[in-house]
């Protein structure tokens, strides 16, 4: 049986992912709009996506709108496959050995 | 197992939880469809109303009111509902960047131009035809720019029902003009109108299938 991915098998990071999936190919998302979606204080935030731009699953993009600097994010292409193949294993372990 | 709950691991529990996220995720990032449709229908159903009670089929009067009152009211409305659907999309897209907001972006000036170069031709055309000619010239001019809209909406984000509802809107506005003035009307008050605020009912309380 394979292990599931450490990295996302946390129910926090895996919220991040999971939101972060919804985006479409090419989008990204402001830091306060996924905090807020995601219920989670900046520095909690902070910390998981860390983790999840270590592992090479969220790309972290400091630009400006303006004068304001802008944090945007999403998952990386294999941020993607990560999560896919995170979920097609728990949906495995639902379904059961035959 | 996670590392921030004791819980054991269950993995109904787990594929819930993401779909839940992304439901909810989804959900933040897409336009109320209330505010998107809601306005347009009743702009429809009232200005059009109108429009078939003082100019009828064969030019009968059904409720008598000022000759301007019928399109003053439908472009009053109208130009509410450009503003509210456009202010409901453009919002939400403030926080998402990337392509989408560039398709965002052209299609909301889509709109703008699609309205302005279709008011050019009518401006220019009104003070050539009777009232009943005019209401109609607006009427199925307005709403065929809506229904275009709606078909391109659905073909750059290959979302099937927008696309259909432009598709219906289109058909009847079709049959409306073949129909003529007066009974245009109707078939854009009920049919276009009505079917633009069960659409907003029906997105709001099934999101993920529309838009």
């Amino acid at each position: 049986m394979d292990e599931l991915d450490p990295v996302i098998h946390a129910q926090a990071r895996l919220r991040v992912v999971a939101a972060l999936s919804t985006l479409r190919e090419g989008d990204q998302l402001a830091f306060p709009r996924l905090q807020e979606i995601l219920g989670m204080t900046a520095g909690n935030l902070s910390v998981h996506l860390r983790k999840l731009e270590d592992a090479g699953y969220v790309s972290v993009v400091k630009t400006h709108s303006g004068r304001t600097p802008t944090t945007l994010l999403c998952l990386s292409r294999r941020g993607r496959f990560a999560f896919d193949e995170y979920t097609a294993a728990v949906r495995a372990l639902l379904d059961g050995p035959q | 197992m996670g590392e921030d709950d004791d819980t054991p691991f269950s993995a109904a529990d787990t594929l819930k939880l993401i779909e839940e996220q992304r439901s909810t995720t989804a959900r933040s990032l897409t336009p109320d469809p209330r505010l998107l449709y809601w306005p347009w229908g009743i702009a429809w159903l009232i200005g059009f109303g109108l429009l078939f009670l003082r100019y009828g089929p064969d030019n009968r009067i059904l409720v008598d009111m000022p000759a301007w009152l019928p399109l003053s009211t439908l472009y009053a409305l109208m130009i509410v509902a450009f503003v509210v659907s456009g202010v409901a999309g453009a919002r939400v897209a403030r926080h998402v960047s990337g392509a989408s907001s560039i398709t965002g972006a052209l299609y909301g000036w889509t709109w703008f131009l699609g309205f302005g170069g279709f008011s050019a031709l009518a401006i220019r055309l009104s003070p050539h035809l009777s009232n009943e000619w005019t209401g109609l010239l607006w009427g199925a001019g307005s709403v065929g720019v809506v229904g275009l809209m709606y078909l391109n909406g659905g073909a750059i984000w290959r979302t099937r029902d927008l696309f259909t509802l432009g598709l219906w809107i289109t058909a009847i506005n079709i049959a409306g003009i073949i129909a003529g003035p007066g009974w245009h009307s109707l078939v854009i008050s009920l049919g276009a109108g009505a079917s633009m605020i069960i659409t907003g009912t029906m997105a709001h309380l099934k999101p993920g299938r529309w838009f």
